[in-house]
């Protein structure tokens, strides 16, 4: 469904990513790994096109580099970026809403989609009308995932949703994409992780980035 | 002083503030979303004035109601901010936005000076005049005073009319939420689907037409001059930083602080007129130089 094909990044002329290759199919869950400043992120947001970037990139067959970055989503492609980056203008319900808003969708089918994330992230229902400059930033993440799964209904970009969070709250964060696989079976799944460990039980191929190219690309051995 | 005088300078200082605030309201909004200080808001406002004039006078040269110069004002305003600000932001500060600020201003400095002599070649030297409007609001006694209708009801209601449709605007509506998104992260609402190239023109082109309208409806009280543009924006940009730049609602209360100073100083101490706003401006930033509703960090508009 996504496939890159020897594609390199650069920010600000900086080159980061170089001769990337892979591709992901549907219903896939795929961790990508590495040490901070390997260029998790800069793939993300490669993928969500915030960077120069050259080499081939489609997405259900389509050249994806033609799509502006702004129809991207529309594509049904939703990015929660590591830093949750949520609007602090508007409560949370509103971070939620607002890409269905600026989709122009339907009151029904913004309806069916925000009762798809109250299925995922029960928790949202009860934060809805706070602030979102107010919430801490585990409770933030899950806004993020939220406000991302608005549009995602192909592919889902999170980046590092694990970092920094308490344990209680990423076992409540992982319970929660098992939710999210359970409805949407077919969706594709990208995570970034600097620990490995964390997503082998989870996502059945991980990719290793090592200074802004791929290492290693392995199916996980499901041990659990 | 008598309390006469300090009537006057009220009514005075509060139409002045009104026009004022239309001005740097726009100015300010412009740098709240785009982060751009746009010197060529002063020549928007004295353009606004001059098509006014030209339009009104057509108007009432070719024998129609002289009411109709009110949405002359208004049609005036609305065409030079969305053909001449829709024009300088496609063709210039589209690709300008991640440039030096320094560039920037330089940029909008030299549109400035263009569209100055521009104004020349089409308008001449000569004063232009179009006080219809006033004259056929004719007068109100406010607080023991004959003044002027247009100037003490019409220009502060057109003020408050703006304030309160731009707040409603930016806060219930679809634009206005994604003018809000892209303001505090233009990448997190790129990725939620937000046009951010067309929020930056919807902005610019609204910020210009607020100029504008600032001087269509400067028009029936001020002999249109060349350099009003130049003063305009000088003293616009004093409301905005006065009030912290992006401020909409602090650069209401700034203008009517700095206009109806102004015009106290016009009665009490006509020397330092000229110097009144700066002077404001001076005090407020060395005591808070982020302005008096300026926050620290966040660009919030």
């Amino acid at each position: 469904m996504l496939a890159l094909s020897k594609v390199d990044a650069s920010i600000n002329n900086i080159p980061i990513l170089r001769d990337i290759s892979f591709t992901v199919g549907p219903a896939e869950t795929v961790a990508l790994v590495g040490r901070n400043g390997a260029g998790k992120t800069t793939l993300l947001r490669t993928i969500m096109g915030f960077t120069t970037c050259h080499g081939e990139m489609r997405f259900e067959g389509a050249d994806l580099r033609a799509v502006d970055p702004h129809r991207r989503p529309g594509l049904g492609i939703g990015y929660a970026p590591e830093d949750r980056r949520l609007f602090s203008r508007f409560t949370i319900t509103q971070n939620i809403l607002l890409p269905a808003q600026v989709a122009k969708l339907g009151e029904t089918e913004t309806a069916s989609r925000l009762e798809r994330v109250y299925h995922v992230l029960p928790e949202l229902r009860d934060l809805g009308p706070r602030p979102a400059g107010s919430v801490s930033g585990g409770q933030g993440k899950m806004v993020a995932l939220g406000r991302a799964l608005m549009l995602s209904s192909r592919l889902l970009l999170l980046d590092e949703p694990f970092q920094g969070l308490a344990p209680v709250l990423a076992q409540r964060y992982a319970e929660a994409l098992g939710r999210l696989r359970e409805i949407d079976p077919t969706l594709a799944i990208i995570i970034t992780e600097s620990n490995p460990e964390l997503l082998r039980s989870f996502a059945s191929r991980t990719i290793t980035v090592e200074r802004g190219q791929i290492d290693s690309d392995a199916s996980n051995e499901r041990t659990t | 002083m008598t309390m006469n005088i300090a009537a006057l300078a009220l009514l005075d200082g509060l139409a002045y503030a009104s026009l004022l605030f239309l001005v740097a309201v726009g100015l300010t909004l412009i740098f709240g979303v785009l982060g751009i200080l746009n010197v060529a808001h002063g020549s928007l406002y004295a353009i606004g004035a001059y098509a006014t004039a030209t339009l009104g006078q057509w108007l009432v040269a070719q024998g129609f109601n002289p009411w109709l110069t009110f949405p002359g004002m208004i049609v005036a305003a609305v065409a030079v901010g969305v053909l001449l600000g829709g024009l300088i932001e496609r063709l210039l500060l589209q690709r300008i936005y991640s440039k030096d600020p320094v560039l920037q201003l330089l940029v909008t400095f030299a549109v400035f000076m263009i569209l100055e002599n521009l104004q020349r070649m089409i308008w001449g030297v000569q004063p232009y005049f179009m006080s219809t409007p006033l004259t056929v609001l004719g007068n109100v006694r406010l607080l023991g005073i004959n003044y002027t209708a247009y100037q003490v009801l019409f220009l502060p209601a057109a003020a408050l009319v703006v304030l309160f449709t731009l707040r409603y605007f930016l806060r219930h509506t679809n634009m206005g939420a994604q003018i809000l998104a892209v303001t505090e992260d233009r990448e997190a609402a790129t990725a939620i689907g937000i046009n951010a190239s067309r929020v930056y023109f919807m902005t610019f082109v609204i910020g210009a037409c607020f100029a504008a309208l600032g001087g269509a409806l400067a028009t029936p009280t001020t002999s249109l001059v060349t350099g009003m543009g130049a003063n305009m924006i000088v003293l616009s940009f004093a409301v905005a930083a006065t009030a912290g730049l992006g401020q909409i609602e602090g650069a209401a209360i700034s203008a009517l602080i700095i206009g109806i100073a102004r015009s106290f100083a016009v009665y009490l101490s006509p020397e330092i007129e000229v110097i009144m706003p700066y002077l404001i401006m001076v005090l407020v930033l060395l005591v808070r130089p982020n302005g008096l509703f300026g926050k620290e960090t966040v660009r919030k508009i």
